[in-house]
């Protein structure tokens, strides 16, 4: 190899001498350049040879020997690639355009990038001009909608929320369906941002993993949707790979400021119909309560008293600039968005450095793109698992309307008071993450690169959350004070290296690659928790949280894993693996200044390393055959000791038929592909649970706020045999396009079995003390997404003045478990006398997230609940007479509609969203608003109480809740004006818009926004995760933006 | 040239580069220690002392909890029900179905007793494991642990799994039943009076010992011919009292002063009690309005049927103090006491002068409650707080659903005003040891009588003439109702199946229900389990 090679990069020089000894040739000069001016380095070939040179500095070039009946090819990213006739002409200057063929698009797949004209695999990308205006907190919503197939929920309006990111459907029958996320060539660790709790309320929603990225600084986020893409990522590719792109600073040869500036105004766009003080004591007498009893005077919205309109702003600054051999841009923004419940809201401070230069005759390419950014996010007492009691939104609800809007009102009897819940909670997180990614390509020959990448991503996070010894109504908590403070590090280091070897055979292209990737997630950070402060705003409580950290583990000698003190005394726990006795448990603690009565800390050290081969070998004869295959070998430390490495392979076909000499000229694009593969996912997978472990016991608090006492035992059930899950993915498709693309489109159909299929479940008794579950690849059991998808782009005019664009997708996705006797129980149902209460459940023969529940037959005459009697014992009893009732959450169809209208200056751009064909759980309705809700003298709807419902009547899970939830969602307009400038203006581009988001929305859904996926939590050992249940969910707002854009 | 000259200086670099990635990367996938402990296999236990510390931990969350254990001893029994009020205590159905005998395989409550005591045993096991350096007492404590993990799987489920800890977990245990389960226990419970410390009563019998390793042994032998089916053995009989006497002999004794019994500190009848919180016994019961001041306060669920009330001697109308009830039915205080300062009570903050929660009712609370300050409290709704003898739906018929607020009695042994949060919750108790005896006593052919007087003379009670079987059952009852044990003497005197209110008619006299079933997903896991009879 290593001789050829060299023997190749002798004779290279000779072939073109001699060439230029043999013909006669002219040499041809000219500038490149765009609308804004010359363009550096783009490539000049004449075609069919290899003989090439780039733009200078000034977009000069001169390119000798070419034959006079030659062609030349002009190329670079992001423009449309030009081919121009020589026809003897000594001088071609080329004014590239914007590359707007959607089908030249560049589409960025592991380890390198094609174009959707030149991809085998199932593949698409949506660039910057086409992402979503408005207030945008991270980027999944820049193309939320924009891809066929590809469906992207937040689970709430709040801030920062978590996303469920579904690429053709769930494979995963636990957690664990969304993508993997690759940002500038650094696969991000798996999982979401964690969940803060909301302290005894309940456990909180995920964040959004991608929450640090500044929305305004991405290219393009290229979607990998099928095995033979995303095999080249292996075990972790199965639910798909979204590679995030971030801008460079290419084609900015006068350098370029770009300012950015955006103000937004966000409220709800509906809200509860509720009872206000003269129904609420109406309805109290007509439901037999004693009015007087429950009057306490006054007349108030407690829904109002917690909701507000939020005014939120977002700048941005960034400089660009290319220049012979090399670009950068330097970015850096500031964003603060508040969201629509009080005390609620993100800021993110971001800065962006990225940069390229090549160096030895560009020989040698250096990348560096690296961020740094700072969120802080302060969240309201908000969970979607809170019982009885509620959270802030179900007690602001079913408030009685004539309590004061006091902040130290206690109603008693159990009931939270959500003025006093918002006034006597604090809760703030700040994340410092820096994420960078160097790499070297290296040239050898024209044929033969290398490239080294190191990436390095750092994630250093704190949450301190407080509840105030002022609190009403909360056990445990109320006159004691209760917090959290927890610290997260997590480290993601990835050293890569590649070899990549194209060849031109004439007829035949080959691109080979190789490579080698190492990745190491480190994780520590600290645990712990007080209760019972010493008065102080709950500014003073979170620094007593931190402080009392601080203070012990400055006092405390040597290193410790845990410690912990009560009013009884206290402890500090031990670890050293090499000791005798690795626990050592120390029953006291060292002083330091006390101010909180209680306390615990327990640290946290652990780390996965993932090691990889992989190869892709891209053959292209003619322009007409395109083949590509891929393999991976993954080897990981989360896999048990049987399974250490698991193999990923994959190939696809294309057939650019338009190439072939029967296609006629109109016919711009038609292509087939066929393409199949083995990927695997190993999300759900956490650290250690192939290995016996012994660790600590976890601590907390006993009910007087003493200390659960310490001890050692096993951490989990272990499973040597643990692997990843695999899916088996075929895809066949079809490109087309005519009148030059103009009309063109894509069609996807699929189908993709997933088995070996990860489920945490119980352990045959008996189990290691404490738990039940272990994780295993169940043995049976095969989750079927199939589905096709369509997607559709037409430019209907295009002139100087007028122009008119709509972009159509649309997915249909069958979802099945099929082949498992596992009969699992999911969609926990929160609330008063609901424990343990369910409405969905995963069994074979029924798609994921399918509702299992009772069905509701009316009310009896007397106001009573009744239901089908399913199990035949004559009673139709909501708990015993559970069943399938043919409806699940999961959306049949998802589909998008951009419409973009230009007149002159003037622009529209609007954007559709639909999902039909699934069903919503109306827990809200379910839990706080039957005629139960008014006997117990709590608020209620009106409906509620015109039900006919008997106000005795208990309340269970039943279809009575279940609704259609089939929308269309208005979910972005932006119109937009560019303002006129002249020659001399400083400014390049002036952009004024305004956008709406969510503006309406038509769906027959009775609650505030079927779009809706609360984290009920989980009832069982599985953890399935939760889909389409409403509870009392953080509204989604309806916003308005005033944005600018300038560039100089 | 200079190209070439170039290219050539660099090569090395960036080869060495690539190779580099590789020196420093290449990774055996090795996982190391940086946290905690980690084998492939079970090495034995590293840390005796806090391990067993830790087991003793996690019975206090499965004794302690109204749920698994204490509701299918006790819920599925004539001494409580929790009807559905409103949407209140729906819970999937989990209570209704307990009371109603028709519990299903997948009943959660069923499911996790069966998980939490195998892991008892398990964990005992893995002490007892050839790879775990013990001490005696520690191995006292393990033989202690393990029989009694395996007794409430027996006693429940009448098949026991065993796992051995050195097999890897994804083998399939072994099952013992009868004779072979009885045995085992019987052995682990020798081995453990030989090897617990001795100790009399006192403040911190809180973990196994000498006597309560012998009365959970009584226990067993005064059972065990309901896991064989057979008649009682003499022989066993003769050994329940010989161990009740054993216990007795280390100072153990009958206490007057019932309600005292279950506060915090010493008394002779406490044998064995869990340091965890009592307030669950307490809330369960007590309705939203009945404790503002008491953290933790009032869940409104638990409630005792009519005709269990009706056992107890006094009017059964009216059970304010000194309504000619005995004593341990307890009273319904029409206001609050004065604050004294006694040992573990509090002042009221809202009424000052007022022992906290003093007009919180000990033993069965029925009709009007009151306020501290003698004021009738109200429900939530705004009428009048009175516990109803009946559950009846709105309509006024008898049903476990649609029930409002205020029917059925509730049941008070750990009272409120000595704090919700005491960690002192009776496992195993003189009274009951005592009984035991008693009904050695008569199984074997002998007079009780005289035994069951001397208990209810100390508790304020009638004497009794004689002592049937239906006496000494209703007996145990009085004596130990709330106390895990109502279900395990139902069953042992062929109750367990007999109609009583609310109960499915389909139920009565299926003796099937005697066992629990096998939890419908373990039955899936491990094929040498065995569905139980009926399911």
């Amino acid at each position: 190899m290593k001789n050829k090679l060299l023997t190749k990069l002798f004779l290279l020089p000779i072939f073109l001498m001699v060439g230029t000894v043999a013909m006669a040739q002219i040499t041809v000069t000219g500038t490149v350049s765009d609308a804004t001016g010359p363009v550096p380095g783009v490539n000049i070939i004449v075609k069919g040879t290899t003989n090439g040179a780039q733009s200078d500095f000034d977009g000069n070039y001169t390119l000798n020997d070419v034959a006079s009946d030659a062609t030349l090819v002009f190329s670079y990213l992001g423009y449309v690639t030009q081919e121009i006739a020589v026809n003897g002409q000594t001088t071609i200057n080329v004014t590239m355009s914007d590359d707007i063929q959607a089908l030249d698009q560049v589409v960025l797949i592991g380890y390198g990038s094609t174009t959707v004209r030149d991809a085998t695999g199932s593949v698409a990308s949506v660039t910057a001009k086409d992402f979503n205006q408005g207030v945008i907190s991270s980027p999944e919503q820049l193309i939320q909608g924009k891809t066929a197939g590809v469906q992207i929920t937040e689970t709430s309006g709040e801030p920062g929320a978590g996303i469920n990111f579904n690429i053709r459907g769930s494979n995963s029958i636990r957690s664990g369906n969304n993508p993997l996320f690759v940002i500038d060539g650094v696969p991000l660790s798996g999982g979401g941002a964690p969940a803060a709790g909301v302290g005894t309320i309940g456990g909180g929603q995920a964040r959004n993993p991608l929450a640090f990225l500044n929305p305004n600084d991405i290219e393009s986020i290229s979607i990998l949707k099928d095995a033979s893409a995303t095999a080249i990522y292996g075990s972790r590719g199965a639910n798909g790979v979204v590679i995030i792109q971030t801008k460079g600073g290419r084609g900015n040869s006068e350098g370029v400021w770009e300012l950015s500036s955006s103000i937004s105004s966000s409220g709800v766009r509906n809200s509860y119909d509720l009872l206000d003080r003269g129904q609420y004591l109406q309805a109290l007498e007509d439901f037999g309560n004693n009015p007087d009893a429950l009057d306490f005077g006054f007349n108030n919205d407690f829904q109002q008293a917690i909701l507000r309109t939020s005014t939120s702003t977002r700048n941005d600054v960034s400089y660009s600039k290319s220049y012979k051999g090399g670009n950068f841009r330097a970015s850096f923004g500031y964003s603060n968005q508040f969201g629509v419940i009080k005390n609620s809201d993100q800021e993110r401070i971001a800065g962006r450095l990225n940069a390229q230069h090549k160096f030895f005759d560009n020989k040698l390419t250096v990348s560096l793109q690296s961020s740094i950014s700072r969120v802080n996010d302060q969240g309201a007492p908000i969970s979607a698992q809170a019982g009885s009691t509620g959270d802030l939104i179900g007690s602001a609800i079913t408030a009685n309307p004539t309590w004061p809007l006091s902040e130290t009102f206690d109603p008693g009897s159990n009931l939270l008071n959500p003025v006093n819940l918002l006034a006597n909670y604090q809760s703030n997180s700040k994340t410092n993450r820096f994420l960078a990614n160097l790499s070297l390509n290296y040239d050898f020959t024209d044929e033969l690169s290398a490239k080294v990448t190191g990436g390095y991503d750092l994630s250093d996070g704190e949450t301190v959350s407080v509840f105030g010894p002022g609190v009403a109504g909360l056990n445990q908590v109320s006159g004691v004070g209760d917090g959290i403070y927890n610290t997260n590090e997590n480290e993601n280091t990835l050293l890569e290296a590649t070899l990549r070897y194209e060849k031109d055979l004439g007829n035949v292209n080959l691109d080979v690659l190789g490579g080698y990737s190492y990745q190491k997630f480190d994780r520590n950070g600290i645990n712990s928790g007080g209760r019972g402060f010493r008065t102080g705003t709950l500014d003073d409580l979170q620094d007593q949280l931190v402080g009392t950290f601080e203070a012990a583990d400055a006092a405390i000698q040597g290193g410790y894993q845990q410690f912990g003190y009560d009013a009884n005394g206290g402890f500090v726990a031990r670890f050293d693996p090499n000791a005798e006795t690795p626990f050592e448990f120390d029953n006291t603690i060292p002083t330091f200044r006390r101010t909180i009565r209680a306390y615990y800390a327990t640290v946290f050290d652990n780390f996965d390393e993932l090691q990889s081969f992989f190869a892709r070998a891209n053959v292209n004869i003619n322009d007409k055959y395109l083949f590509t295959g891929t393999f991976r070998a993954d080897g990981s430390t989360l896999f048990g000791e049987d399974n250490k490495y698991g193999l990923f392979p994959s190939g696809a076909f294309a057939w650019n038929i338009h190439n072939e000499d029967f296609v006629g000229e109109s016919v711009s694009t038609l292509k087939l592909r066929v393409g199949a593969g083995a990927v695997g996912n190993s999300e759900g997978l956490a650290f250690g649970q192939a290995l016996l472990r012994t660790g600590l016991v976890g601590i907390g608090f006993n009910g007087d706020g003493t200390l659960t006492p310490a001890g050692t035992r096993f951490v989990g059930n272990s499973n040597p045999e643990l692997q990843w899950e695999s899916t088996i993915d075929y895809n066949v498709g079809f490109d087309f396009g005519f009148n030059n693309d103009r009309f063109n489109g894509t069609l996807n159909v699929y189908r993709r079995e997933t088995d070996n299929l990860i489920l945490t479940s119980q352990l045959a008794a008996p189990q290691q003390p404490g738990i039940v579950n272990i994780t295993k690849n169940l043995e049976d059991g095969t989750v079927v997404n199939q589905g096709i998808e369509v997607g559709l782009n037409y430019n209907f005019v295009d002139t100087d003045d007028w122009s008119f664009d709509a972009s159509f997708n649309i997915g249909y996705n069958q979802n099945e478990v099929e082949d498992t006797n596992q009969v699992i129980d999911a969609g926990p149902i929160n609330g008063n006398g609901l424990t343990g209460a369910f409405a969905q459940r995963v069994q074979a023969g029924q798609p994921l997230f399918s509702y299992y529940v009772a069905e509701f037959t009316g009310f009896d005459a007397d106001g009573f609940p009744t239901y089908r009697d399913v199990n035949g014992d004559g009673v139709g009893d909501p708990d015993s007479d559970k069943t399938f009732v043919g409806k699940s959450a999961l959306p049949d169809i998802t589909s998008g509609l951009s419409l973009s209208a230009r007149y002159k200056n003037f622009s529209l751009s609007t954007f559709f969203n639909a999902q039909a064909g699934f069903y919503v759980y109306n827990a809200t309705d379910n839990a706080f608003f039957t005629a139960g809700g008014i006997t117990i003298g709590k608020n209620v709807t009106q409906a509620a109480i015109t039900s006919g419902e008997d106000g005795a009547a208990s309340t269970a899970v039943s279809d009575r809740f279940l609704e259609k939830g089939d929308f269309v969602r208005l979910q972005n307009a932006t119109f937009s004006y560019d303002w006129p400038l002249e020659e001399d203006s400083i400014f390049s581009s002036l952009r004024l818009s305004v956008t709406g988001q969510n503006l309406f929305l038509i769906t027959g859904y009775s609650g505030l926004d079927p779009e809706v996926s609360s984290n009920t939590g989980t009832i069982n050992a599985s953890a399935i995760p939760t889909r389409g249940i409403d509870y009392a969910p953080f509204p989604r707002p309806r916003t308005v933006t005033f944005g600018l854009n300038a560039r100089f | 040239m200079m190209k070439k000259l170039k290219m050539n200086r660099l090569l090395p670099y960036f080869l060495g580069a690539v190779v580099m990635t590789f020196a420093v990367s290449c990774t055996d996938l090795e996982v190391e220690e940086t946290d905690s402990v980690n084998t492939v296999g079970f090495e034995g236990i590293l840390d005796p002392p806090s391990f067993i510390d830790g087991l003793y931990g996690s019975l206090n969350g499965q004794v302690g909890d109204q749920a698994n254990l204490f509701a299918i001893s006790e819920v599925t029994t004539d001494e409580f029900l929790i009807p559905t009020r409103g949407s209140d205590w729906g819970d999937n159905g989990i209570w209704r179905q307990l009371h109603q005998h028709n519990w299903l395989t997948d009943h959660a409550f069923i499911t996790n007793t069966w998980n939490q005591w195998n892991q008892t045993h398990f964990a005992a096991a893995q002490l007892l494991s050839p790879l775990t350096t013990l001490t005696a007492e520690q191995s006292g404590d393990a033989y202690f642990l393990r029989a009694l993990g395996m007794w409430v799987i027996l006693d429940n489920y009448g098949q026991v799994p065993v796992r051995d800890p050195e097999a890897s977990l994804l083998e399939d245990p072994a099952v013992i039943r009868g004779e072979e389960a009885v045995a085992q226990i019987i052995s682990d419970l020798e081995a453990a009076i030989s090897n617990l410390p001795a100790g009399g009563p006192g403040a911190t019998n809180d973990r196994g010992t000498k006597a309560a390793a012998r009365y959970l042994l009584a226990k067993v032998l005064l059972n065990k011919h309901v896991y064989l089916g057979t008649a009682p053995d003499g022989g066993d009989m003769s050994r329940v009292i010989s161990l009740v006497d054993d216990i007795s002999g280390e100072g153990y004794g009958l206490q007057a002063g019932y309600f005292d019994i279950f506060r915090e500190g010493e008394d002779v009848e406490t044998i064995w009690y869990l340091p965890t919180a009592v307030g669950n016994r307490i809330w369960n019961g007590l309705h939203y309005n009945m404790a503002p001041e008491i953290a933790g306060g009032g869940w409104n669920g638990f409630s005792t049927l009519s005709e269990f009330y009706d056992l107890f001697e006094g009017d059964s109308e009216i059970n304010v103090p000194g309504s000619g009830q005995e004593e341990r039915r307890g009273f319904v205080p029409t206001e609050g006491v004065a604050f004294t300062g006694d040992a573990g009570t509090t002042e009221s903050g809202d009424f000052p002068g007022f022992e906290a929660g003093s007009n919180v009712g000990f033993g069965f609370l029925i009709n009007q409650q009151y306020e501290i300050d003698g004021t009738p409290l109200n429900e939530r709704g705004g009428n009048p707080l009175t516990f109803k003898r009946d559950f009846r739906d709105g309509d006024g018929n008898v049903s476990l659903i649609n029930n409002d607020e205020t029917t059925g009695i509730r049941v008070m042994k750990y009272n409120p005003r000595y704090g919700g949060f005491t960690g002192h919750e009776i496992f195993f108790r003189y009274a009951d040891a005592h009984l035991m005896k008693a009904e050695a006593m008569m199984r074997s052919g002998g007079d009780a009588t005289t035994m069951v007087n001397e208990l209810r003379i100390l508790r304020g009670a009638t004497p009794l003439g004689s002592v049937s079987e239906q006496q000494m059952l209703d007996e145990r009852g009085r004596e130990l109702y709330a106390e895990f044990w109502r279900r395990n003497d139902m069953v042992r005197f062929g109750q367990f199946t007999r109609d009583w209110e609310l109960k499915d008619p389909s139920a009565v006299g299926d003796t099937n229900l005697n066992l629990f079933p096998i939890p419908a997903s373990q039955i899936i896991l491990n094929p040498n389990l065995t569905q139980n009879p009926g399911y």
